[in-house]
């Protein structure tokens, strides 16, 4: 690709990603959603941690892979568990990566 | 006041940034290896925060395909963050709308997360909004310039365990967005859809349009059994 044509497309990518975030709050925060909507809205931020959690954990490498060989399996037990003990967000990261490096390095 | 939100949103980042640092460095290992100068590939991480997006782009550069194809998958995995803004927006009722709108640049899943968990228990302001973003966002970028400028030097960060940091943060993030018994059963509901719909179709795990899918009908779900 030509510097050009890296360019257009780096502009290309960045107005598909900043236009989504950007225009909901720029058009919409004077607007009052009736409650069912707000009442749906609630459920987004569960439901989607739902789903990403469960694309990290059973296709780290972007395709399934739910197996006793995907290590990611076995370093979400103790990271859920410290996650629900301790509701901290930096610790529970510690102890995952922990876990990931002692199961990359040891199996 | 507003000092003391502005660096509990920087504290509240300090995951994010930990999570970001290897996959920033990644990519700019990528981009340079790909061609991209420096510049550019730092350039991209600041115009475009969109670490799946970019990865594909970068993907479609080395493949000598359309820059519209990387367009294109970048409006699709961008999708979702129509739906996560547009339920950010009661939240944001009391703020000045420019820069609040110009600081939601800066959402991304983790930001997103860290959000509302923070909207719980405290007031949305401008300066929380600015600690969280400005500083994940400048992590991406800094992580990527120093992938993009010395990739060639670091081995490879796999061994350290960090490929486990953002599974590890949606793990944590998903605990703490659970406080109904609703919200367990529209964030299970959204689990199983996405991996079932990713078996069948699973062009959807690239450009995650399955995530967003499995998002709507759990959030859906979780309206009709509300408690």
């Amino acid at each position: 690709m030509t510097e050009t044509s890296i360019f257009i497309m780096i502009f290309g990518v960045s107005l598909a990603s900043l236009l989504p975030r950007i225009l909901p709050i720029a058009l919409l925060s004077r607007v009052t959603f009736p409650p069912l909507l707000t009442r749906w809205l609630s459920y987004i931020a569960p439901a989607v941690l739902g789903a990403l959690t469960a694309v990290s954990i059973l296709a780290p490498e972007g395709a399934l892979n739910i197996s006793i060989d995907n290590i990611f399996i076995w370093a979400f037990i103790p990271t859920l568990y410290s996650a629900v003990k301790t509701r901290s967000l930096f610790i529970t990261l510690i102890v995952g990566i922990i876990c990931m490096a002692l199961l990359y390095n040891l199996m | 006041m507003k000092n003391i939100e502005l660096i509990e949103g920087m504290r509240d980042s300090i995951p994010i940034v930990l999570g970001y640092f290897p996959l920033g460095f990644a990519f700019g290992v990528l981009a340079a290896q790909v061609g991209l100068s420096v510049f550019q590939a730092t350039m991209m991480s600041v115009l475009c925060f969109t670490g799946a997006g970019q990865y594909i782009a970068i993907g479609v550069v080395q493949a000598g395909g359309a820059i519209i194809t990387a367009i294109i998958a970048n409006i699709l995995i961008n999708m979702r963050y129509f739906l996560f803004a547009t339920s950010m927006v009661p939240h944001f009722k009391h703020l000045p709308t420019l820069p609040a709108s110009l600081l939601s640049y800066g959402l991304t899943d983790e930001t997103y997360a860290v959000a509302v968990n923070r909207y719980q228990k405290h007031k949305a302001s401008i300066a929380y909004m600015a600690g969280l973003n400005l500083t994940s966002h400048i992590s991406w970028i800094l992580s990527t310039f120093i992938g993009a400028a010395l990739g060639m030097l670091i081995a490879d960060t796999d061994k350290f365990g960090f490929g486990f940091a953002l599974p590890a943060m949606y793990t944590c993030l998903l605990v703490l967005m659970i406080s109904r018994k609703s919200d367990i059963i529209a964030a299970i509901s959204a689990a199983v859809i996405c991996i079932v719909i990713g078996y069948y179709l699973p062009a959807s795990m690239s450009n995650m349009s399955n995530i967003i899918a499995a998002t709507m009908i759990g959030a859906t779900i979780g309206v009709l059994i509300n408690d």
